[in-house]
């Protein structure tokens, strides 16, 4: 180890380079190897050489990087290993499974969070993201400017600092987000019942799911007692645990961006004639839209359905940002892999934290799959 | 009908686009506009859009700070040193999906595709016990050192998608004037591929910049610490009053560079190159 950790970097580096080429060669003569031996031509055992080298950093990194890690955490999932501990693991078989599924409240807690934020986030930023894309999908001048400025929040994505931008707004009392929610409902009334009403509504949502989690539902019965938001109340945003998801599906739609770009392709896409038949046939625009756009779009909703679904089974930065070390809080808003990095690293409990990435792991196959099987239901393929 | 009918659809359009161009940009003014202002500003109970004496305080202060400053510095030098060779060798791998014929091409690209189901975070427990066994905790190398296999399938696909899009004819003539692979692809096929190339180098960039995790679980020391990971611990819970223009001003410094790269790549990023790779 060298003392400078930038020098150790690079120096790490030439050696990784190094492993890399050698590890290269070393895949692409065996492969050249074996292709002779099954009696290969010449030109076809240089293709298989040239082959494996090539795409060989990202073989070797596979093995070393995915497979082997997958095989060691789903041997440690059933044991007691830690890190720290001089002993070795041991043996425990299904225990560190049927304690998180039975007994862990707050690795169920994280399960049903970030399924709330899927279930209600998802559809909410995919909507934002069309709205966009046929707005942007008209003929007008400066498109590009606006296209611009939409994008941008997926570039800035999760940065902490945004994060934290965002965490300054979302403060209840002086936070600009309420204040504008304040000055709007006293200048008109009518908009405050609407906030109201949405409050109210909100919180019932929030309540039942927390009661899902936590098993009893008093909050939730409260919230129903407490009745119609008085006059003054505003969103707790990053205060009351009946928000704290909410905020966060704030920052989703403000990076629907990503899909609208995927959306807008689509909506290039869909032949001009169409419409103008459609025109033709007396459709109204609204028609035109569900009968000849939506249909055409689905491949394209599919897309951005398991991209973000991917994206948001897997949400974190957001919530340690947000929500790290304000314990009441944290419950509600953990999401699993947040809860992933808590339960290993703060006591190093490796085996616990392998059965947990193995839970997520399947979960998430499960719901990719699960879209993938029912996708010839609705999304349509055979006009293109 | 129609006529009279277009400019009004036509400013009600332009009307909703401004209001969406606000709401979407809202965050960006604000983080700067609070970073100009006094800590009794940005705790003010009533509206301060702009701060009436701008203050460079937090400004100051800021530049006086040399963790920030180091954290800035860490992170351009992870940044760079990662981005190169994650860059060249994704763009390697990409050249033998799209440019190479070999036995077992489908399946191995398959499985790298089916790679990108598996959330990444299903890999940080044991990949912490294999870079802690390598006494790689403490070091930039967990953060650096993966990436140069490859990290990224989703990237190779961008890039192969492009690769596959030049005529075959190319490196076929190169092949008869006595080049190989090596030279067919730093000289034929890379500068085919400039623009995915560039759009490719600026996703991998903004991943890199903004990468929270796996920082925070390796780097451990404050000395280490790059920007997302140091930026956070200015927030902190325990304090009664937060130092929200300071925050603010490090959060201004760490998103300019990512708004100048967007800049300078926008026209690659949204003029369809990852759309037109996603057609394939």
């Amino acid at each position: 180890m060298v003392e400078n950790p930038y020098l150790d970097a690079i120096l790490t580096a030439i050696a990784a380079i190094i492993f890399i080429i050698i590890s290269c060669f070393a895949v692409g003569w065996l492969a050249r190897y074996i292709a002779k031996l099954t009696g290969a031509s010449r030109k076809e055992q240089e293709n298989t050489f040239a082959g494996y080298l090539f795409a060989s950093p990202w073989i070797v990194g596979f093995l070393i990087f995915v497979i082997v890690p997958l095989g060691f955490s789903l041997y440690w999932s059933f044991t007691d290993y830690r890190v720290i501990s001089s002993e070795p693991a041991n043996w425990v078989g299904l225990e560190n499974y049927a304690q998180l599924i039975i007994n862990d409240d707050g690795f169920r807690a994280s399960i049903i969070n970030t399924l709330f934020l899927t279930a209600i986030g998802l559809p909410l930023q995919m909507g934002v993201a069309l709205l966009l894309a046929v707005l942007l999908n008209q003929k007008l001048q400066g498109v590009r400017v606006f296209r611009m400025a939409f994008y941008l929040p997926v570039i800035l994505g999760f940065n902490t600092a945004v994060l934290l931008s965002w965490r300054l707004m979302l403060n209840t009392g002086t936070g600009i987000i309420n204040q504008i929610i304040r000055s709007v409902t006293q200048a008109v009334p009518p908009i405050g019942y609407v906030v109201r009403g949405g409050i109210f509504f909100q919180e019932l949502t929030s309540a039942f799911f927390l009661g899902l989690s936590s098993g009893s539902f008093n909050l939730m019965t409260r919230v129903w007692e407490a009745g119609f938001p008085a006059a003054n109340r505003v969103p707790l945003w990053v205060e009351s645990p009946m928000w704290t998801k909410m905020s966060v599906i704030l920052l989703m739609i403000w990076g629907a961006g990503a899909m609208m770009l995927i959306f807008l392709a689509g909506l290039k896409n869909i032949p001009k004639e169409l419409h103008e038949a459609a025109e033709v046939d007396g459709a109204s625009s609204w028609k035109r839209f569900w009968k000849v756009t939506f249909p055409l779009l689905t491949p394209y909703i599919f897309y951005n359905l398991i991209v973000g679904l991917i994206a948001a089974l897997q949400i974190f930065e957001p919530i340690y940002v947000l929500y790290r070390d304000n314990q009441p809080l944290v419950p509600s808003a953990q999401s699993m892999v947040y809860y992933l990095w808590q339960a290993s690293f703060s006591h190093f409990e490796i085996g616990y934290g392998s059965a947990i990435s193995w839970i997520i792991l399947i979960i998430i196959l499960i719901i990719t799959s699960i879209q993938f099987r029912v996708q010839d239901r609705w999304v349509t393929y055979e006009l293109y | 009908m129609r006529e009279i009918f277009d400019p009004i659809k036509r400013i009600l359009l332009y009307i909703l686009l401004t209001a969406a161009t606000i709401l979407m940009s809202f965050p960006l003014f604000w983080m700067i506009s609070s970073s100009l202002k006094t800590l009794e500003e940005t705790n003010s109970a009533g509206i301060i859009w702009l701060p009436k004496a701008p203050t460079l305080d937090a400004y100051i202060g800021v530049f006086q700070n040399s963790d920030f400053l180091r954290s800035y510095f860490n992170t351009v030098f992870y940044t760079s040193l990662a981005l190169a060779g994650t860059l060249l060798s994704i763009a390697i791998v990409a050249y033998a999906f799209s440019r190479i014929k070999w036995p077992g091409r489908n399946l191995v690209f398959f499985i790298m595709l089916a790679t990108m189901m598996i959330p990444p975070q299903a890999l940080i427990v044991p990949q912490y016990v294999f870079f802690n066994k390598l006494n790689w905790i403490g070091t930039f190398n967990p953060i650096i050192i993966p990436g140069y296999f490859a990290g990224g399938a989703a990237m190779v696909f961008l890039l192969r998608q492009a690769m596959s899009q030049i005529p075959k004819e190319l490196d076929e003539s190169a092949f008869v004037d006595g080049a190989n692979h090596f030279q067919i692809f730093w000289e034929v096929v890379l500068p085919l591929v400039k623009a995915p190339l560039a759009t490719v180098a600026t996703f991998l960039f903004v991943g890199m910049w903004n990468n929270l995790l796996s920082p925070l679980m390796y780097l451990q020391t404050v000395d280490l610490y790059t920007l997302p990971v140091y930026v956070s611990t200015l927030y902190n819970i325990n304090l009664t009053v937060q130092q929200w223009p300071t925050i603010m001003t490090a959060a201004v410094l760490t998103t300019v560079p990512l708004i100048i790269v967007f800049f300078f790549a926008q026209r690659f990023i949204l003029d369809g190159v990852v759309v037109s790779g996603l057609k394939g």
